[in-house]
């Protein structure tokens, strides 16, 4: 009796939500609406949005209009799968986009890949994603290329002798950290302090406190940018003056705005020059503190450039799984992204200028780039 | 037809029902309130990650020693409920969520911040299952489940368990060995939901610490009181409405959490027994329109 | 030196602790209900003092005044609204009510003010103290005074006056209190109330001193609060603020050595169930 049941709903369920609209060009995108993530998630949402609407006012794709489907996944593994599957097979998109983090993008990238469909991951950097197979793309910048880059920016730009390390305890986080750590030993500076700290600490007087008996003229603290306020405030309350590096974590006015004065003469290692003339630059900040009413972040910005690509590959070769892959890994100088340009794609990531920006006057501003080729193509490729 | 999807949706929701089920045995029967459910669901998941890609066991090898493993687990983290009852039992249940998660992040063995990923999909006959296999497969666990679930139900521990559940003291009274029957329920539970955990990790590929929160906890809970504590049609219809609605809610997707948080609230007020438990006005219904049904027939004969 | 600076920390951190604690403790006592409502009162408290910050008046002790009002009275509602009516029932009934309002609760705040972090815009206008051994910053200063402030009128209050008598002989026997003459609807939403008002002002002092109010605020806090009421014996209040104090310094002490690097919410949890084990009615449990 209950089977039956559930079988009448499962029917009811997907009669009661099927329908193709013809013409249009689908592109799918999961977010994290609610829960712990929701921030990045609307962030994320809100990145996507803009391009859509970009492409569309410029006259859509090769004249068919683009259809964003987004669901909410709740940054959970299962609801993601779930999602993947509604997207691919009941609102047939071309192409899916992750505005998610690591652990629902890898479950929705298995299954992306498994039904032919591409899929390109905007800020989830876990290793395995993009491992997945022939159609899982990244844009956001992998956690190698930003310690090795942060590696070389302590040691030979700013001169740091002594580092101290404080490393948020998820595959973001470590995986930096790592990075960073092989990065500056190679270069002859010495770590005077490493530690792992939990997500959603906020309490970080104590281990600052340790940190400071240390004396490091350097600090490179992994955090998302709610938890870089905290380190960053706490440390500069405890009279620390070491440099603070941080990362892409970092790269949101919030961070600036809930650290406060502590936050002036931060360095971070990101791939947003907000300085930067290209107009799409500056179209997307100007269209982003419209729209969700705080400046643009990293997240958001990432989410913007997957559409922007997925958008180039369907112009050049239409909507077959394969082309698009092919369109994606041809990809050569494209500039009408917000955190490039990209330079190419190489081993399904992209490869782009690390951007070094400094907190000054209470904004971020240019400090440093990276272009050279053993610094920014990840290890390995 | 978007059959994958509705195969999927479908699928985590026969694990669901899995846990529900499971959790009905300590929670429904036994009246010990636990809101670490997830704990289990995650030691199994883990368990059966670790011994498929890092022992390369097959799921079936790997099947038997995730029941060992989470039965002894249950056992020993049924161990507190010993000495705490109650309120005291809520919290460290709490806890364990905290905890376990804690230990898979904490230890590399477990794979730590970055997970285990390339967890494989079980084969049958060298075949991988593929999406309408593995929904057969959790089918057949939460048919098993249901059955194993019914038989214990119409057997003395059952009753054992109701009655301690009801009054300790009492049934200490009448010789029921109260501490033996605690730790069933717990490791009966725990054996569970480490196969429903087990499932989890081999259709989504890969486990990280923070898929098995506190979160879940509350929701396998929430599943049972909607559903009607204490029987077995209660766990299974608890878990279909909330996996299922979400799926359908997705239109106000953003006010989800807030009609499941209000629906648990005014449920549990206005139909603490669920809308499947005994006496709930669904099933009250039922009875009446059946014994007004039968009455008729009753007349009618001659 | 550095000894000392720590100890501070400590005593902040658990200063804030006893404070979210010492309301829950009080409902429990008398109520026997686990309140985990109580977290996103602490979070209403934070989000009232913003919202009356940007948008009545920036003086910080006004906020801090509106807002605990504010919550006292919607832990009376909570009381009044929902709990009156399962005081007769199985004690999972208010528990699974208090998680079902919480949750919906922190999606409110999701939906009202939006997702991301805001910034806690107010100056507590103290020094900041600066000794040879150690720093006390204005924030931390305010924290540790107006903490101080709350428990000693909370102890008179208890203690010297006719309300505390009442929440004595309830939390003893509720049916004989009430037949003893104590207006028992009155002196449950009184406690609410106070208990409420002071989670209220541990969330406008976080808020302060992070500098950071957001949804998701109370999650870490409701189970931990949790703990320190456990390990405080469960309706003591003096023992949760022991147990609170003791918390900060476990946290504090582990989380200033280099090699530990077990999270910090699952020590407090696995401390628990430590006590649990050995001594059943909490560290402090009659005291």
């Amino acid at each position: 009796m209950w089977c039956k049941l559930g079988l009448a709903l499962l029917v009811i369920l997907a009669l009661g939500t099927f329908g193709i609209a013809e013409g249009n060009i689908k592109i799918g995108l999961f977010v994290p609406l609610t829960g712990f993530a929701a921030a990045d998630g609307h962030s994320a949402l809100v990145g996507a949005q803009i391009a859509v609407d970009l492409i569309n006012a410029a006259g859509g794709i090769n004249g068919r209009m683009v259809e964003l489907v987004y669901y909410d996944d709740a940054a959970r593994a299962d609801q993601a799968s779930a999602i993947a599957r509604k997207l691919i097979e009941q609102d047939q998109v071309v192409i899916g986009i992750s505005g998610s983090y690591s652990t629902p993008t890898r479950a929705a990238a298995a299954i992306f890949q498994q039904a032919g469909v591409p899929m390109i991951s905007a800020y989830a950097i876990h290793p395995s994603i993009i491992e997945t197979g022939h159609l899982i793309f990244r844009v956001g910048m992998g956690a190698p290329v930003e310690g090795i880059a942060g590696g070389h920016l302590a040691v030979e730009k700013l001169g740091a002798h002594r580092i101290a390390i404080l490393s948020m305890d998820n595959d973001f986080g470590v995986s930096l950290s790592e990075y960073f750590k092989q990065t500056v030993l190679g270069l002859g500076a010495e770590i005077v302090f490493e530690k792992r700290y939990s997500l959603g600490e906020s309490e970080f007087r104590e281990v600052l406190s340790s940190i400071r008996g240390a004396n490091p003229d350097l600090i490179w603290a992994t955090a998302y940018y709610a938890g870089a306020a905290n380190i960053v405030s706490q440390a500069r309350e405890l009279g620390i003056t070491a440099t603070i590096l941080g990362q892409e974590g970092y790269d949101s006015p919030k961070f600036i705005e809930l650290a406060g004065e502590a936050a002036e003469g931060v360095i971070i290692v990101t791939d947003l020059n907000r300085d930067s003339e290209r107009p799409v630059v500056q179209q997307f900040l100007a269209e982003f503190q419209a729209r969700a009413g705080i400046p643009a972040d990293m997240v958001g910005a990432s989410a913007f450039d997957a559409v922007k690509v997925a958008a180039y590959a369907l112009a050049q070769v239409g909507t077959d799984p394969e082309d698009i892959a092919a369109a994606i890994n041809g990809i050569r100088h494209m500039d009408d992204v917000v955190t490039g340009p990209f330079y190419a794609f190489l081993g399904r990531e992209a490869i782009r200028p690390v951007e070094v920006q400094i907190v000054q006057g209470g904004a971020f501003h240019f400090f440093h780039t990276y272009t050279d080729p053993t610094i920014i193509i990840p290890p390995g490729l | 037809m978007p059959i994958g999807y509705i195969l999927t949706v479908g699928t985590f929701t026969g694990i669901f029902m899995i846990l529900t089920v499971s959790l009905n045995v300590l929670t429904g029967y036994a009246k010990q309130v636990s809101l670490g459910h997830a704990a289990f669901f995650a030691i199994g998941a883990y368990a059966s990650a670790i011994l498929t890609v890092k022992f390369g066991l097959s799921f079936w090898a790997a099947l038997p020693c995730v029941v060992g493993i989470t039965t002894l687990v249950g056992v020993f983290l049924g161990l507190p409920s010993l000495r705490v009852s109650h309120d005291f039992l809520v919290l460290s249940t709490i806890g364990l969520n905290f905890i376990v998660g804690s230990v898979f992040r904490y230890f590399s063995f477990f794979g730590g911040s970055m997970g285990i990923v390339g967890i494989p999909m079980p084969e049958f006959f060298g075949h991988p299952l593929g999406t309408a296999g593995f929904f057969g497969l959790t089918l057949l666990f939460v048919i098993l489940t249901i059955l194993t679930s019914f038989y214990f139900s119409r057997t003395w521990g059952r009753l054992a368990m109701e009655a301690f559940g009801e009054d300790e003291v009492a049934a200490k009274a009448m010789g029921i060995n109260v501490a033996k029957f605690k730790i069933y329920a717990f490791a009966i539970s725990s054996a569970y939901a480490g196969i429903a955990g087990a499932l989890w990790a081999h259709y989504v590929g890969s486990v990280f610490p923070d898929n098995f929160g506190f979160d879940r906890s509350i929701d396998i809970l929430a599943m049972l009181v909607l559903g009607g504590m204490g029987t077995i049609r209660g766990a299974v219809f608890g878990a279909l409405v909330l996996q299922m609605l979400p799926e359908g809610l997705r239109v106000i997707q953003n006010y989800r959490m807030l009609v499941s948080g209000g629906i648990l609230a005014l449920m549990i007020l206005f139909q603490p027994m669920g809308l499947l438990g005994r006496g709930s006005f669904l099933v009250k219904g039922f009875e009446r329109l059946r014994g007004r049904l039968v009455s008729h027939e009753a007349e009618d004969m001659p | 030196m550095a000894v000392l600076q720590q100890l501070i920390f400590a005593l902040v951190l658990g200063a804030t602790y006893g404070l979210i604690a010492v309301g829950l403790t009080m409902v429990y006592g008398i109520l026997k209900i686990l309140h985990v409502a109580h977290a996103g009162i602490y979070a209403l408290g934070a989000y009232i003092a913003l919202s009356v910050l940007q948008h009545l008046t920036p003086n910080f002790w006004g906020a801090l005044a509106i807002a605990m009002l504010t919550t006292g009275l919607a832990g009376v509602l909570i009381y009044r609204g929902v709990y009156y009516y399962t005081l007769r029932r199985s004690r999972i009934v208010p528990l699974i009510v208090s998680i079902g309002i919480f949750t919906a609760m922190n999606e409110l705040f999701r939906l009202v003010a939006g997702p991301y972090q805001h910034s806690f815009p107010a100056k507590p206008g103290l020094p900041t103290l600066i000794t040879p051994y150690f720093v006390i910053t204005s924030k931390q200063l305010l924290i540790l005074i107006l903490t101080a402030a709350f428990l000693i009128a909370l102890y008179l209050i208890l203690n010297r006056t006719k309300v505390g008598l009442a929440w004595q002989a309830c939390s003893q026997d509720l049916e004989m209190a009430g037949a003893m003459g104590v207006n028992v609807d009155w002196a449950v939403a009184l406690n609410f109330f106070l208990g409420s008002a002071l989670a209220g002002a541990a969330g406008v002092l976080m808020a302060l001193y992070r500098n950071m109010v957001y949804p998701t605020m109370g999650h870490v806090v409701a189970y931990k609060a949790f703990v320190v009421v456990v390990l405080g014996g469960f309706g003591s209040v003096r023992g949760c603020i022991l147990a609170g104090l003791l918390l900060g310094v476990v946290e504090t002490f582990l989380g200033s050595l280099e090699w530990f690097e077990f999270p910090r919410d699952a020590i407090a949890f696995l401390v628990l169930i430590l006590v649990l084990m050995f001594r059943p009615k909490g560290l402090f449990g009659r005291l």
